[in-house]
């Protein structure tokens, strides 16, 4: 199978990035896992560390599109699994306070994920909602 | 919701009353082998390597399944989104799993408890995750009953006592957010588990791990590859295959002529890409994003890659391959593997994993134009940034991740198949990977009827390798169960609003139901227990699927619990 030119030199850094991450978690007395080879082969060590990652202009109907609208429809505009937000009676703190710890089995809980800065600009959205034009 | 570390271990002394059930035997893989030749038992999530979701027992037939009734029945505490497992059976004891991994062992005659098991969690990372805290089954073998873990660990249970003996934490999911949901799947001393994710950004890993001592011997990287296993990062271009997705989350099966695990990932994610038609050089993730929405074969001694094929090349639609049993088929000398998929098309292979036939089970298709029979995609619907109406089917698939049924006696497959539709406004989309990842979905949308028709569902009886129609029954909502049928020619359909249905396996004549109260989301079994042929189906409702129906299709799904899960055991009069 033919492999992409430059690609080897990654390989050693992502090995001692999941090392470290391995010596960590062991350090913690997190794994039953007994030690020795075949070694660290947790999953998630990559995550920590998006390669090219760059700072990204903050779009909140982006960040609503990435994480919210497959529970609250139609970009909240609609009933679904979530309910419809547009027009929602619930105070700007009540909102936040939703996303920041959810609701049992019908939402998870966003505390930690987004910024306050994030979690405003969800409410600002939220409070803009207008029907769409029909097409 | 408060932090909680719950870790509770009961052996019931009613156990130990005179009377009660001898405490299974070992299981083993030659057992496990050879389960067609204990139909008395349901040993494994498929039922057998041969992953039909039939039992050749009769004593419940076509004649006498009008005098089925309710045996026992027991509740399953913290049911957040019902019961969505599968219940197995050993020598008269019923094992099953229920949400926030608790697990119970009971008398399969009487229902009576024998032990609970309740799995310490990190409940704080359990409330942030999506798709939770939901379990979709267990493996036995070796003294253990084998769970995986919403926090990444597989856990091995004592099925005597119900203590842990071991766990071994295989997922970072205190920073993937993502853990296990799906059945394990014991090959040999070894169990193999998928994880979470095709939204996820993680790389979808399937490993294997000792079965006695928990060790973990390996690790396949399902987006990707690895350096010495399969790498296909040329195939993700901009290292995009950091983007992630691809979880086996659902069990797969084994071929023990080939010695080959089949196992089927997820979509890419993000879900939605905005590439258009230039999807190989443009986009969240240029390339065909192997090994993603694929059919793998692998080595279980090892986790090497030993074939595979994708289904959807640069899956656009989060039409994953992870659903879908691997009905293993032999006809005219010729053997098969046949694999549902979410897309609403049915993939028939040869044991190596090269493509005979595809057909199409459901109506409305248009993502693609059509899936030629030599696997080949024809006028794809690559969507770029902005609105789309109409795509067929809905992100809930053609096919949802329940299992179907193949009966022998019959030669037909059953399955069930949903109609309907979706309206979508793709946008471009960051991944969220820190402090926890999040859900990379990709695009804002809602669900609608098909063109010309009103969304609803069927159950099929085809010929699993022409796709041939033997006969249909349609349903107002999709059913979201699994499918059991029995040497009695009897096709078991537990259904959305809450009905157990019964019918004659060879022309779909309805032959019996009985109202459980509320919606189904899980498995089905039958087996004996003390010489009596019962049948144990999961009942609660909520989940991705389901959770669409109150809004939908209204009725009485509105007003249905999300939290409540019973399994009911029925047995003849």
């Amino acid at each position: 199978m033919r492999t992409i030119p430059g690609k080897a030199s990654a390989a050693p850094l992502r090995i001692f990035v999941a090392s470290l991450a391995w010596v960590t978690l062991c350090a913690q007395g997190a794994l039953a896992q007994p030690g020795g080879k075949p070694g660290p082969m947790q999953s998630g060590s990559h995550a920590s560390a998006p390669a090219g990652a760059q700072p990204q202009p903050f779009d909140v109907s982006q960040l609503f599109a990435t994480s919210c609208g497959w529970c609250h429809m139609n970009g909240g505009r609609q009933d679904g699994k979530g309910p419809r937000l547009m027009g929602t009676a619930l105070s700007d703190e009540q909102i936040m306070s939703r996303i920041r710890t959810g609701k049992v089995g019908a939402m998870p809980a966003f505390s930690g994920a987004f910024t306050e800065e994030q979690l405003r600009a969800i409410v600002a959205y939220i409070r803009e909602l207008k029907p769409l034009a029909k097409q | 919701m408060k932090r909680g570390f719950i870790r509770a271990s009961i052996f019931l002394a009613a156990g130990f009353a005179p009377g009660a059930p001898a405490l299974a035997a070992d299981v083993d893989f030659q057992r496990l082998l050879k389960a067609d030749q204990e139909p008395q038992n349901w040993m494994t999530y498929h039922g057998s390597y041969k992953s039909w979701h039939y039992s050749a027992l009769a004593d419940i037939s076509a004649e006498n399944v009008r005098n089925l009734r309710e045996a026992w029945s027991h509740v399953a505490s913290r049911s957040v989104r019902g019961l969505q497992s599968y219940p197995l059976a050993v020598d008269g004891v019923l094992y099953y799993s229920g949400s926030y991994n608790q697990v119970w062992a009971l008398d399969g005659a009487t229902g009576r408890v024998l032990w609970q098991y309740k799995q310490k969690l990190n409940e704080d990372l359990v409330a942030k995750q999506t798709h939770s805290p939901y379990n979709r089954g267990i493996a036995i073998g070796y003294g253990n009953v084998y769970m995986g873990t919403l926090d990444g660990k597989l856990a091995a249970i004592d099925m005597k006592t119900g203590k842990l003996n071991w766990e071994t934490k295989l997922v970072n999911s205190e920073k993937l957010t993502v853990g296990f949901t799906g059945a394990p799947l014991l090959v040999k001393d070894k169990v193999i588990i998928g994880a979470q994710g095709g939204e996820w950004p993680d790389r979808g890993p399937i490993f294997g791990v000792d079965a006695k001592s928990g060790k973990q011997l390996w690790r396949f990287y399902t987006v990707a590859g690895e350096a010495d296993n399969g790498d296909a990062r040329n195939t993700w271009l901009n290292d995009s295959w950091r983007t992630g997705g691809g979880g086996g989350w659902m069990a797969g099966g084994y071929d023990p002529e080939t010695n080959s695990v089949w196992w089927g990932t997820a979509n890419p994610a993000p879900l939605y890409d905005w590439s258009g038609p230039d999807y190989q050089t443009k986009g969240a993730r240029p390339g065909d994003n192997l090994y993603t929405t694929s059919v793998i074969l692998l080595d279980p001694d090892t986790g090497k890659l030993k074939g595979y094929h994708q289904e959807l090349p640069h899956d656009a639609w989060d039409f994953d391959s992870a659903t879908g049993e691997f009905i293993m088929l032999e006809r005219d000398g010729k053997k098969y593997v046949v694999h549902p998929s979410k897309s609403g098309f049915v993939w028939v292979y040869d044991r190596s994993g090269k493509v005979q036939n595809v057909w199409r089970l459901i109506k409305h298709i248009n993502f693609v134009k059509d899936i030629k029979s030599n696997g080949e995609l024809v006028g794809r619907r690559d969507m770029t940034e902005g609105k789309h109406t109409n795509l067929c089917p809905f992100i809930a698939g053609g096919m949802s991740w329940n299992m179907g049924s193949y009966n022998p006696k019959t030669g037909l497959l059953y399955k069930v198949g949903n109609e309907w539709c979706m309206d979508l406004e793709i946008k471009k989309t960051t991944p969220v990977l820190e402090p926890m990842a999040q859900l990379n979905i990709g695009a804002d949308f809602n669900i609608t009827h098909p063109q010309g028709d009103k969304a609803h569902g069927h159950v099929s009886a085809r010929d699993p390798i022409t796709g041939e129609l033997k006969w249909e029954v349609k349903f107002p909502e999709p059913p979201l169960a699994s499918l059991l049928s029995t040497g009695g020619n009897v096709l078991f359909v537990p259904d959305a609003r809450g009905w157990l249905r019964a019918y004659d396996a060879r022309d779909g004549k309805e032959l019996w139901s009985h109202n459980n109260g509320q919606g189904h989301n899980g498995g089905i079994i039958t087996y004996k227990a003390k010489g009596k042929q019962y049948v144990a189906v999961m009942t609660g409702w909520g989940g991705l699927a389901g959770d669409d129906y109150a809004a939908f299709f209204g009725g009485n799904f509105a007003q249905m619990p999300k939290d409540s899960g019973v399994i009911k055991v029925f047995a003849l009069r």
